[in-house]
């Protein structure tokens, strides 16, 4: 590390044109439970650092007419001992709560998640599925973006991200989401599945479903969207879902030597998913 | 080097650091208080486990810093009048600790999960202590020494 200034920054303002006058010689540094293995490493060498996480306007979660909007800056736990996130929001509190291990739940944060742009972030596919909109902001102005094209135009040098918001889903509007990992604590995720279903009766009116470690960063399955819709969720919909997710992964991971294991892993999280969905919608499992 | 405020184990420091020190670097070559012990560096043993503002962080992932204007716990906080935490005690007593290494950070993770939840369930015991890892006792004496640690704290 060589690093030659720090701020401890109490404003989107000050941050945003720090990062127009420093650019790359600048970090953002909020959680820190990515970034600082990277500079202890010296993976990245940023001669300034600001720490974002004391920022009031960055943090906690709002519910403003139709929209649920989550601070850059609020953490995993605090998405764990939200309210909000039960019921048919359950799918986010889940993936949320699976990550890394207490100690990490208390400090990462969702917009470190998306920012850190890594395969594997387990808050990413739930908030996809959600068609959620990222909004950023820099000294040239505000940008927004879906999350789902974020990954092919991410956060410039000169970018803060501000926070990602969602329309607020009806009751029979369901998020769910299933991880594989290789133990339960501290695991990084081998496999992700997030669906956002649209229940009429057991028939799926509409429907979108994100992956995580299934490509080089999480990505909506249109493919097996565009299968599930219109059909009624039962067992021979659940097993086609399954093999028309294998023939994506089958081109996308060619001649990958986790594609095997993932192949047969896929049933059982795609599974989970989808079930959990409908139990959900059925009133059959609270959440 | 660049000033920072911050509260450790009760006591105020207004001390300068390198910018490059992350917390761990500031607790135990700064202020001495070698309790707290670096395994992994990158987030996954939990030995460098602190309370900070209320919540237990890994102090290896958190620039020091960062740490201006917050109210940390380190092991050394724990006994208080020369009495062992309720939880310090238990540990010692279960036979929960053997060599040592993972248990300041095993002990706070611990107290911060009963000072939120005096009354847990197994699960959320284990849950309390994943991000801590042992490689001597295999985490059945932690849960032992929890369920002490309970009824010591209800006696108080």
């Amino acid at each position: 590390m060589d690093i030659k200034k720090v701020y401890n920054s109490k404003s989107v303002e000050e941050v945003i044109d720090l990062l127009g006058e420093y650019g790359k010689k600048a970090k953002v540094i909020a959680g820190g439970t990515d970034i600082v293995i990277a500079l202890n490493k010296n993976v990245i060498e940023p001669e300034i650092l600001i720490d974002i996480s004391k920022i009031e306007e960055l943090k906690g979660i709002r519910e403003e007419d139709e929209y649920i909007t989550i601070g850059s800056t609020t953490t995993f736990a605090e998405v764990v001992e939200s309210q909000i996130f039960e019921n048919n929001l359950y799918g986010l509190h889940k993936a949320c709560k699976m990550v890394g291990s207490p100690q990490i739940r208390n400090k990462g944060t969702i917009g470190g998640n998306i920012a850190n742009g890594s395969p594997a972030a387990d808050s990413v596919p739930p908030l996809m599925a959600l068609d959620s909109i990222v909004t950023l902001k820099s000294i040239d102005g505000i940008r927004e973006i879906s999350l789902e094209d974020y990954y092919l135009n991410p956060i410039k040098e000169k970018e803060l991200l501000i926070n990602i918001r969602f329309k607020r889903p009806k009751d029979n509007q369901i998020l769910t989401f299933a991880k594989l990992g290789l133990r339960k604590a501290l695991a990084i995720s081998r496999l992700t599945l997030s669906s956002y279903i649209e229940f009429e009766d057991k028939t799926i009116d509409s429907i979108r479903v994100a992956s995580g470690a299934l490509a080089k960063f999480p990505m909506r399955e249109k493919e097996v969207e565009d299968y599930l819709l219109g059909k009624s969720l039962e067992e021979k919909t659940i097993e086609g879902a399954i093999e028309v997710l294998r023939n994506s992964m089958d081109e996308r991971l060619k001649g990958r030597s986790t594609l095997p294991y993932k192949r047969v892993a896929i049933s059982t999280i795609l599974r989970e998913i989808l079930e959990e969905a409908l139990a959900i919608e059925e009133g059959v499992k609270a959440w | 080097m660049v000033n920072i405020n911050f509260t450790v184990n009760g006591k105020p420091y207004e001390i300068s650091i390198d910018e490059n020190m992350r917390l761990i670097d500031v607790l135990r070559d700064e202020l001495g208080l070698i309790g707290t012990k670096e395994g992994c560096g990158e987030g996954e043993c939990g030995a460098c486990t602190i309370i900070m503002d209320g919540e237990t962080v890994n102090s290896c992932l958190v620039m020091g810093f960062q740490a201006d204007g917050s109210n940390i716990v380190t092991i050394e906080g724990l006994e208080k009048d020369g009495q062992l935490h309720p939880v310090q005690r238990a540990y010692m007593e279960a036979g929960a600790v053997q060599c040592g290494f993972c248990i300041p950070g095993m002990v706070l993770s611990t107290k911060a999960l009963l000072d939120k939840n005096p009354s847990p369930s197994d699960e959320e015991i284990r849950e309390g202590i994943s991000g801590n890892l042992c490689r001597c006792t295999g985490y059945n004496k932690m849960l032992i020494a929890t369920k002490k640690a309970i009824e010591y704290m209800k006696g108080e």
